[in-house]
C-alpha cells in the first residue's frame, strides 16, 4: 500500500511505469497482429475446406457446413497408405541422422584425429549445397544401389546431415569439461561417456533439430516424387499435388481440405508439445 | 516311349519360358496431371485395358506430378539410365528434349502407311508444336486452346444478346464497356472482361498476336522468336488498353488460377481460360454460360497447347514397337473420347469425333465444339530451344507492360533482345 502512494507522488517513476505499460501494449499488439497474419492462410483453409466451393470467396456467417470436400479429396488419393509411408519415413530419417551425427557430431567436438579440420570443413560445404542441384547425382546413385522406388531411397540422401552434424559439435562443445573429466576418471567408455554425459545435456537441442528435421521431410515433395514411382512407397505430398490441376482451374476447397489432412498431425502435435518445442527452441538457440 | 516323353515335355516348358520371356515386354510410362477429378484414375484404367487385351505387355503407368515435375522427373531418370519408354510432356518442351538428347523421332519407327495415315490423321493445328525439320517428336494427347466464356445472365442484365459473344476486338471493348458495373461510390463490382496475366500470359498472349495476323511468335526449327513486330506490338497495347484507357479490365497482374472461380462469382462477365476448364465451369457456374473462340482483330486465332506423348531413347525396338502400338491405342477413337470426355481435353482427330460417344457429347456440351473450330485457326504456341528461359523472359516483359513498369513497345524490346541473347548459339 505504501509503495503504491510513494509511486504516485514521484513523477519519474510514474513516468517509467507508463513507458514500461506503452512498451507492454506495443510489445502484445505486435505479437497479436504476427500471429493474426501467420493464422490467416490456415483460417482460409479451415473456412473453404468445411464449406461448399459457391463459398470459396465469399463470406457468410451462417454458410452451410460441408464435409463432402474431405470425402472427395480423401478418395482423389490413397492417402491411408500414404500417411503410412510419410510416417516410416520421418521416423527413418529422423533415427538415422540423431544416430550417425550425434556419433560425428562427438568425434568433431572432443576427439584429435588426423584431418579433422578439414573433415569439418567439408561438413559444413554440404550446408552450402542446395539438394536440387543433387537430383540427377542422387538419382544415378540411388540407381546404382538398386534403391530406385523405395522409401529408404527417399531417406537416404538425407541421413548424414550437415546441419544436425554442426548443431549437435557446437553443443557438445557447450559441455563444461569437468564433467567430461570427471566422468572418464569414473572409467567410463568413450560410448558410455556420450551416452551418459553428452547425449541428455544436448536433449533440447536434439528435439529442436528433430522437429526441423520432422517438418522439413513431411513437406519434401520434389526428391521423393522423382525417386519413388508406386504407392507403395510415395509419400503425402506426392499425394497432395494431385490437386494441382492448372489446366482446369483450382479447385480451392478441395485443396484446401486435402491441406488440412496432410498437415493436420504436424499440427496437432505441434499444438500439443507446444511449450516443450518453444522451450527446446530457446535453449538450443535456433530461431 | 518314358524317355521320349520326358524330352518332349522338357522341350515344351523350354520353349513355353523361353516364349513368355521373350513376349512379355514391360513399359514404364509418366504422366502428368493437369486437370481435376478423375484424369489419373482415367489414364489408369486405360493402361489396365490395354494390357487385359494384349497379356504380353505390362504397362506401368506412373503419376508424376505437374508438367514441370515430369519434365525434371523424365530428364533426371534419362540420365541416371533409366529413362521411360514414354512420358506425356508439353508439347512446346519438343526442343529441350532434342536438345538433352533423350528423345527419339516416331518417324524411324512407322511405315510410310502410318506416318501417312495415323500421324496424319491428327489435326495440322497439333502437330505444329510436335514436328520439327520434318520430324515428328511428339504425338497430341492431352491438348486444350484458348476460349472465351461469357456469363449469358449478366449480358442480358446489360441489355445484349446473351447468345452473341464479342467476335472482334472492338466489339470485346464495346460490350466490355457496357457490362463493367460500377457502383454509386464508383467502385466496380462487375468487370467486362478477364485476361489473366499470371501463371502463362504468354500463351492467351499467342491468341492476341494470332488474331493480329502472325502465326505464332517463334519459327518453326525454334531458333528464332519475333517478340518486337509491330502485330506483336499492337496486340500488347490492346490488352494493356484494356485495363487502362478503357478500364474494362481490373488492372495490375490478374491470376491465372483464380480466373475460373472469379467467372463464376460474377466478378467478370468473360473470362478468357482454356477449354480444360469446361468441366469445371459447367459443374459449379450458378448461371447460363456460353462458350465462343476468342475476338478476331485481322482474323481470327489461337494457340494450341498441352501434352504430347514422347518416345524415350535407350530401350531395345521391341519395347519401343510396344510403345507404339499403345500409343496408337491410346490415341485410337474410341479411346481417345472416352479420355477427351473424362478430361476435357479436345480430341485431337477428326476420326475421334465421328464415334457416338463424342457426337452425344458434343450435343450435351456445343462448348466442346468450339474448341475443335477453333482449331482451323489455330497457331503453334511459343516453343523454342531453351523453352522455359525465352518464356519467362516474354512473360516478365508482358508482365512489367501489364502493371505500366514499361511501354509495350519497350518491353516487347527487351524482351526480343534477350531471347536473342539466349538463342544465338542455337542458330549456327
Amino acid at each position: 500500500m505504501t509503495s503504491v502512494t510513494i509511486d504516485r507522488e514521484n513523477p519519474s517513476v510514474l513516468a517509467a511505469a507508463r513507458e514500461i505499460r506503452l512498451d507492454r501494449v506495443l510489445f502484445v499488439t505486435g505479437a497479436w497482429a504476427l500471429a493474426l497474419i501467420w493464422l490467416l492462410p490456415l483460417a482460409y483453409a479451415i473456412w473453404t475446406a468445411f464449406h461448399p466451393p459457391a463459398y470459396e470467396t465469399r463470406f457468410e456467417l451462417f454458410a452451410p457446413l460441408t464435409l463432402d470436400n474431405f470425402v472427395r479429396a480423401w478418395n482423389a488419393a490413397p492417402f491411408a497408405r500414404y500417411f503410412l509411408n510419410t510416417i516410416l519415413l520421418v521416423t527413418m530419417v529422423l533415427t538415422a541422422q540423431l544416430v550417425l551425427c550425434t556419433l560425428a557430431a562427438f568425434a568433431f567436438a572432443r576427439l584429435e584425429f588426423p584431418g579433422k579440420n578439414v573433415l569439418f570443413a567439408l561438413v559444413l560445404l554440404q550446408l552450402m549445397v542446395m539438394p536440387d542441384i543433387l537430383l540427377v547425382r542422387n538419382y544415378a546413385t540411388m540407381s546404382a544401389l538398386g534403391l530406385v522406388d523405395t522409401i529408404l531411397a527417399i531417406g537416404l540422401p538425407y541421413f548424414a546431415s550437415g546441419f544436425a552434424i554442426f548443431l549437435l559439435r557446437q553443443t557438445f562443445k557447450t559441455v563444461p569439461k569437468e564433467l567430461d573429466e570427471a566422468a572418464r576418471v569414473e572409467g567410463c567408455s568413450l560410448l558410455g561417456l556420450l551416452w551418459r554425459v553428452y547425449v541428455p545435456l544436448a536433449k533440447p537441442t536434439m528435439l529442436a533439430f528433430g522437429l526441423v528435421s520432422v517438418s522439413h521431410h513431411w513437406n519434401n515433395f520434389l526428391w521423393p516424387l522423382i525417386i519413388t514411382s508406386s504407392v507403395e512407397t510415395r509419400p503425402l505430398t506426392v499425394g497432395l499435388s494431385i490437386f494441382a490441376t492448372t489446366d482446369s482451374g483450382i479447385e480451392w476447397s478441395i485443396i484446401n481440405a486435402a491441406t488440412l489432412i496432410t498437415s493436420g498431425p504436424l499440427l496437432i502435435g505441434f499444438l500439443l508439445f507446444q511449450r516443450q518445442f518453444v522451450q527446446s527452441f530457446m535453449r538450443a538457440g535456433i530461431k | 516311349m518314358t524317355r521320349f516323353l520326358k524330352s518332349s515335355i522338357l522341350g515344351a516348358a523350354t520353349l513355353a519360358l523361353s516364349m513368355s520371356s521373350a513376349l512379355a515386354v514391360d513399359l514404364e510410362f509418366y504422366f502428368p496431371v493437369a486437370v481435376g477429378g478423375e484424369a489419373a484414375a482415367t489414364i489408369q484404367a486405360l493402361t489396365d485395358a490395354y494390357v487385359a487385351e494384349n497379356p504380353d505387355v505390362n504397362i506401368n503407368a506412373i503419376y508424376t506430378g505437374s508438367y514441370a515435375d515430369t519434365t525434371t522427373r523424365a530428364i533426371t531418370a534419362a540420365r541416371g539410365g533409366n529413362a521411360p519408354h514414354l512420358a506425356i510432356l508439353l508439347s512446346v518442351d519438343m526442343f529441350t528434349m532434342i536438345d538433352e538428347d533423350i528423345v527419339e523421332a516416331w518417324d524411324d519407327y512407322l511405315s510410310e502407311d502410318e506416318i501417312e495415315n495415323w500421324i496424319g490423321g491428327f489435326y495440322p493445328a497439333f502437330m505444329k508444336n510436335s514436328q520439327t525439320e520434318g520430324k515428328t517428336w511428339g504425338i497430341p494427347f492431352q491438348r486444350s486452346t484458348p476460349v472465351i466464356y461469357w456469363n449469358k445472365e449478366a449480358f442480358e442484365a446489360a441489355g445484349l444478346d446473351p447468345e452473341t459473344p464479342p467476335t472482334t476486338w472492338d466489339e470485346m471493348v464495346e460490350m466490355g464497356q457496357q457490362l463493367t458495373i460500377r457502383d454509386d461510390a464508383g467502385n466496380v463490382t462487375q468487370w467486362g472482361v478477364r485476361i489473366p496475366s499470371s501463371g502463362f500470359p504468354s500463351w492467351l498472349f499467342t491468341g492476341l498476336v494470332a488474331a493480329n495476323g502472325q502465326d505464332g511468335l517463334a519459327n518453326d526449327a525454334g531458333t528464332e522468336v519475333y517478340f518486337d513486330t509491330p502485330e506483336v506490338v499492337e496486340a500488347l497495347e490492346y490488352l494493356v488498353s484494356l485495363s487502362t484507357e478503357h478500364e474494362i479490365m481490373a488492372p495490375g497482374i490478374l491470376d491465372w488460377g483464380a480466373t475460373p472461380r472469379a467467372f463464376m462469382d460474377g466478378e467478370s462477365a468473360i473470362a478468357w481460360t482454356t477449354t480444360g476448364n469446361l468441366t469445371n465451369i459447367r459443374n459449379n457456374a450458378p448461371f447460363e454460360f456460353g462458350v465462343g473462340m476468342l475476338p478476331a482483330k485481322v482474323r481470327p486465332g489461337a494457340p494450341s497447347g498441352g501434352g504430347n506423348f514422347y518416345l524415350f531413347s535407350g530401350h531395345s525396338e521391341e519395347e519401343v514397337l510396344a510403345a507404339i502400338d499403345f500409343v496408337k491405342w491410346a490415341t485410337a477413337p474410341e479411346q481417345a473420347a472416352e479420355w477427351s470426355i473424362a478430361t476435357g481435353y479436345v480430341a485431337p482427330r477428326e476420326d475421334t469425333w465421328e464415334t457416338d460417344a463424342m457426337r452425344e457429347y458434343a450435343q450435351e456440351v456445343p462448348g466442346a465444339l468450339v474448341a475443335r473450330d477453333q482449331l482451323e485457326y489455330a497457331v503453334a504456341e511459343l516453343a523454342t530451344f531453351e523453352g522455359p528461359r525465352v518464356t519467362q523472359i516474354l512473360n516478365d516483359n508482358i508482365a512489367a507492360a501489364v502493371v505500366g513498369d514499361k511501354s509495350p513497345a519497350e518491353a516487347l524490346a527487351d524482351a526480343q533482345r534477350e531471347a536473342d541473347a539466349i538463342l544465338a548459339p542455337y542458330r549456327q
